[in-house]
């Protein structure tokens, strides 16, 4: 149980640090290509911090998840994750950015993509993990 | 002869002089201003602001605001928010592209000073008081004024709903001497 855990936490901070990178990535060739990087909403510390609480949720999600369905964990949990995902580019849209900032319109171009960074982060790196988790 | 040039050079003077005197200070509007609104709902600015301004304390006879907003450079802070704004649900941006304001009487009121004239939004021409201070400081000022629109009177929006019917506008126009 406690490997287990140890496990998660450290899947949990590689995900979160990974989609972290690809957060700052993306943010860069949105820059150059579009001329607008909000940074002062989305900085470095936000996505970082942002990128390793999802992490960290899903990782207490799939434990709590792995405690009830055993075997069909990794299913539901998929499937979940990408439900919950997809939600979650609401807040983006919805989000009111500070008046002086100009061109809101070009904000969920920006940070809806990287709602999906933790998800992409977890399926990529979960199966290095094998069945220790 | 001499007599006559005499007496005309003086009636023009006196008259240039008194015509000068009519006239209140013109102001010049700065880029920093603020044109802000909200509601329960919804907040935002208008960034674009334009106008005349003439505007003396001791000749309030002589002073008038003629001044309009660009109904498009609105910012609620929201993309979404924005284009509903804009729409014909709300302002009409596209039929009804500026709101309009053109004074017809300022007196004193207490510390500062109220302005009637004509606002105009959404096609709607409505006679509006608005209560507002005036601040020197330097070869500039400031006018400040905080307010309340009933968006009924105007047609925006659908009356009752999700957003109240009263909007607080909020007003800071600094000016320097034109």
């Amino acid at each position: 149980m406690l490997k287990k855990l140890s496990l998660l936490a450290l899947l949990a901070v590689l995900v979160g640090a990974l989609s972290g990178v690809a957060a700052i990535v993306y943010q860069k060739v949105y820059i150059e290509t579009i001329g607008e990087g909000f940074v002062n909403v989305v900085s470095i510390a936000n996505m970082f911090k942002y990128a390793l609480a999802g992490a960290f949720i899903a990782a207490i999600g799939y434990f709590l998840l792995s405690l009830v369905l055993k075997g069909k964990t990794d299913m539901v949990f998929n499937l979940l994750f990408v439900i919950l995902t997809f939600a979650s580019i609401l807040y983006p849209i919805g989000h009111q950015l500070p008046l002086d900032q100009e061109t809101p319109e070009l904000f969920p171009g920006l940070a809806v993509p990287m709602h999906f960074f933790p998800a992409l982060g977890w399926f990529a790196l979960k199966p290095l993990f094998g069945k220790s988790i | 002869m001499k007599r006559l040039v005499i007496f005309s050079s003086t009636l023009l003077l006196t008259a240039a002089v008194f015509a000068f005197a009519a006239l209140a200070q013109a102001w010049n509007i700065s880029g920093k201003y603020n044109i802000a609104f909200s509601t329960n709902e919804a907040s935002g600015i208008f960034k674009t602001f334009k106008g005349t301004i003439a505007f003396d304390e001791a000749n309030l006879a002589a002073s008038n605001f003629s001044v309009s907003v660009d109904v498009a450079s609105i910012n609620t802070g929201n993309a979404l928010m924005n284009k509903h704004a804009k729409s014909d649900e709300w302002f009409d941006a596209a039929k009804y592209p500026e709101i309009r304001y053109t004074s017809k009487k300022i007196a004193k009121a207490g510390a500062g000073y109220q302005v009637t004239g004509d606002l105009e939004i959404h096609g709607v021409k409505k006679e509006f008081t608005i209560p507002f201070t005036f601040k020197r400081a330097g070869n500039g000022a400031t006018f400040n004024g905080t307010f309340k629109v009933n968006r009924n009177d105007f047609h925006i929006g659908k009356p009752g709903g999700d957003v109240a019917d009263m909007v607080t506008v909020t007003i800071a126009v600094p000016v320097v001497k034109g």
